[in-house]
């Protein structure tokens, strides 16, 4: 589904991700771990072509992306990956001046070109799934921050991807809207969506992740599924960083 | 005094830096005062204005004398008797003033440029006929430059200055007979009726001793006419009993024409902002999103244009490029102010927080659709206020278009107080009629920013 190969991407001098390789097959719930500054989310931003790479290459879907691309074939490239691939942010970035249903509905009805009708059935549908069908009228401004995310959540899943990112979607949330937003989260990779998660809630990746990464320094440390990274972790590394995230 | 050859002109070897018949004249009659002139620059239709203010105290610059003048200054008695010159392009088919009363060949009106309050806008404007359509410059060889550009028709001047400037002009003739009949006369302020005597006695003295005959010989304007000059008694004074119109009466008897002039500064900025605004819109999506050799382009682009006056943009359009008076007001006031949008659009749109693009890239729109969908709808709000602003202040420099000969609402003020002697009441007008204009766009603007208010980026701002 998703094949990462020898991935370079450098901010002017200073390498962010220093050759990363990864796959991650259909229906996988893949987390990915690691100290802020590790390259993480900007991996994550690179899988959907947000981010431009020096170097390496991306199939996603069988979508090839790599830094030969033009620029005109990467807009191209990268908006067929994103009809497919979607994406929810830390700060949901919902848009402001539309209310949840219409932000749910915007995807499907512009990129898409689905009737309005057909477009509202689904929102409805989508917004009911994440607990959210009380509040279809309601702007961003007047929901709680989980209650943005499971809005963005659904505008995710309205266009029907092949796979969600999720770069750190419970970061700016207390424990209390983290727990609901956790919990659509683990209700969806149960139906068998393929998901990259950045996230530090080590105990969603122990109960829902089939393999967990650990990033440190632009590079993968280790991967395995969480029994090994979280109760044996074969590298030093992996260690300190756990026991700082139980410190905190 | 606003320059223009013979009467008062630049030149570097004379004492003041000025020359010209009245310079002299005056350094005449103030040998004869016991006084030393100095004189002073300003818009020749709004000399009277300046000495009602009280920084000059007399005004000689081809004034021609007129009752309403008289009626609130006192005049000398004529040191000049002016008439009309007919000025058309080498070989036009137009020979005198009659022509102009016939039907235009190949349809329309003739159009024909005079200085504006001067004689012969008056005369144009009464003896024009059907036919003829009055266009006011606000310089004399305005009017003969866009004369001899083609633009116009034919340009109606003093007899001074269609000689003065013949040669300088060669692609243009004097035609015709010599139309109206006239004196140029001093004006003083009313109460200095002792400065309006001396001066009276002394230019009595100057034409009685041929002085002012080999003055004007000197310049080329001595004409037969100028014989009535001794025979005229005294300072000229109105026929007694001769009452002006004042106050309500007198902008009763003028409104249409402020109606009219109100007409065209509104029409100038409801069609120049719309298109200024579009024009701004695609600069500043340009400047933010466009290859980075079309961002340089705009940028100085709008370096240029902000960088430049608007009255030196509406002539370039107007004399070089010589468009039309209407096509070159609304175009330059667009390109004017779609610098200024530009920078308030890109502004707005930068202030959307980036994750806004993201997340619509993130759907799988396009750029183009990102914006239109996602972040000008958002910036919209931002730039209602700022927007608004510039469309009142485009609302009011339409009057700048008066020097590419659109009468507006300034304009048609300056000429209805220079021919009517009611400035305070025409100025109270119109600035009456700009602010019924522009009070209602500010109500608007505050309404639409009601309409577009969603709390602005309180959703997307959160991390």
């Amino acid at each position: 589904m998703i094949e990462v190969v020898d991935l370079v991407k450098r901010h002017g001098v200073h390498e962010v991700l220093r050759g990363v390789s990864l796959t991650i097959s259909r229906g996988e719930v893949a987390v990915i771990i690691g100290a802020s500054g590790s390259g993480k989310s900007t991996f994550l931003r690179c899988l959907n072509g947000l981010e431009r790479f020096q170097s390496g290459s991306i199939a996603i879907d069988g979508i090839r992306l790599d830094e030969k691309s033009r620029s005109g074939d990467w807009s191209r490239l990268q908006r067929e990956i994103c009809r497919r691939v979607g994406m929810v942010f830390q700060s949901f970035n919902l848009f402001p001046h539309r209310t949840a249903l219409e932000n749910v509905m915007e995807g499907p009805v512009y990129v898409l070109g689905l009737p309005a009708a057909q477009a509202e059935e689904r929102a409805r549908r989508l917004l009911d799934r994440v607990g959210m069908s009380d509040k279809l009228h309601a702007l961003p401004r007047q929901l709680s921050g989980g209650q943005q995310q499971r809005v963005a959540i659904a505008r995710a899943l309205a266009m029907e991807p092949r796979a969600i990112l999720f770069d750190e979607p419970t970061s700016a949330l207390d424990p209390r809207m983290t727990a609901e937003v956790l919990a659509v989260m683990t209700d969806l990779a149960g139906d068998g969506l393929t998901m990259v998660v950045v996230t530090h809630a080590m105990q969603f990746a122990r109960r829902v992740a089939q393999t967990v990464h650990v990033f440190g320094e632009g590079r993968i440390i280790e991967s395995g599924p969480p029994s090994q990274i979280f109760d044996e972790p074969h590298q030093e590394a992996t260690r300190s960083l756990l026991s700082a995230v139980a410190a905190a | 005094m606003e320059g223009g050859g013979p009467y008062a002109y630049p030149d570097p070897t004379s004492p003041h830096g000025l020359a010209g018949f009245e310079v002299e004249l005056m350094d005449r009659l103030a040998k004869e005062l016991g006084a030393a002139p100095v004189f002073s620059q300003g818009q020749w239709d709004k000399l009277l204005q300046v000495l009602d203010s009280g920084r000059i105290d007399l005004v000689i610059n081809g004034y021609e004398w007129t009752e309403p003048r008289g009626r609130d200054y006192l005049a000398t008695r004529p040191y000049y008797v002016y008439q009309l010159q007919l000025i058309v392009p080498r070989g036009s088919p137009i020979r005198s003033w009659a022509d102009l009363k016939k039907s235009r060949p190949g349809g329309g009106r003739f159009r024909v440029g005079v200085l504006v309050a001067s004689a012969g806008d008056t005369f144009a404007t009464e003896q024009g006929g059907p036919h003829v359509e009055v266009v006011r410059f606000d310089g004399a060889t305005d009017a003969m430059t866009a004369v001899q550009n083609g633009q116009y028709d034919a340009t109606l001047q003093d007899l001074p200055a269609a000689h003065f400037y013949r040669n300088r002009f060669p692609g243009l003739e004097l035609v015709g007979p010599r139309e109206s009949h006239g004196y140029y006369v001093i004006y003083v302020r009313k109460q200095d009726r002792a400065l309006r005597d001396a001066l009276d006695r002394c230019l009595a003295k100057l034409i009685d001793s041929g002085e002012l005959r080999r003055l004007y010989e000197k310049y080329g304007i001595w004409t037969d006419a100028q014989n009535e000059l001794a025979t005229i008694p005294g300072p000229l004074e109105l026929a007694p009993g001769a009452q002006g119109v004042r106050g309500w009466a007198l902008l009763r008897q003028y409104r249409s024409y402020l109606l009219q002039a109100a007409f065209v500064t509104l029409a100038l900025s409801v069609i120049s902002m719309p298109l200024a605004m579009a024009l701004g819109l695609v600069i500043a999506v340009g400047r933010l999103y466009a290859p980075r050799s079309v961002q340089m382009l705009l940028q100085g682009y709008v370096e240029l244009i902000r960088g430049t006056p608007l009255m030196l943009q509406l002539f370039v359009l107007f004399y070089l490029l010589k468009l039309p008076p209407w096509v070159a007001g609304i175009s330059g006031l667009a390109i004017n102010y779609s610098a200024y949008e530009a920078e308030i659009y890109r502004a707005g749109l930068q202030a959307i927080p980036t994750g806004q693009m993201e997340a619509a890239l993130a759907l799988g729109m396009s750029r183009r659709l990102a914006l239109r969908r996602v972040i000008i709808p958002q910036a919209v709000r931002i730039v209602i206020p700022p927007v608004t602003n510039d469309f009142i202040a485009l609302f009011k420099d339409t009057s700048v278009c008066s020097v590419i000969t659109l009468v507006e609402l300034t304009k048609q003020y300056s000429i209805l107080a220079n021919s009517t002697g009611g400035a305070i009441e025409f100025a109270l007008a119109a600035a009456a009629l700009y602010m019924m204009m522009s009070v209602p766009l500010s109500w608007f603007s505050r309404w639409s920013e009601r309409r577009f208010d969603t709390g602005g980026m309180k959703g997307g701002a959160a991390a």
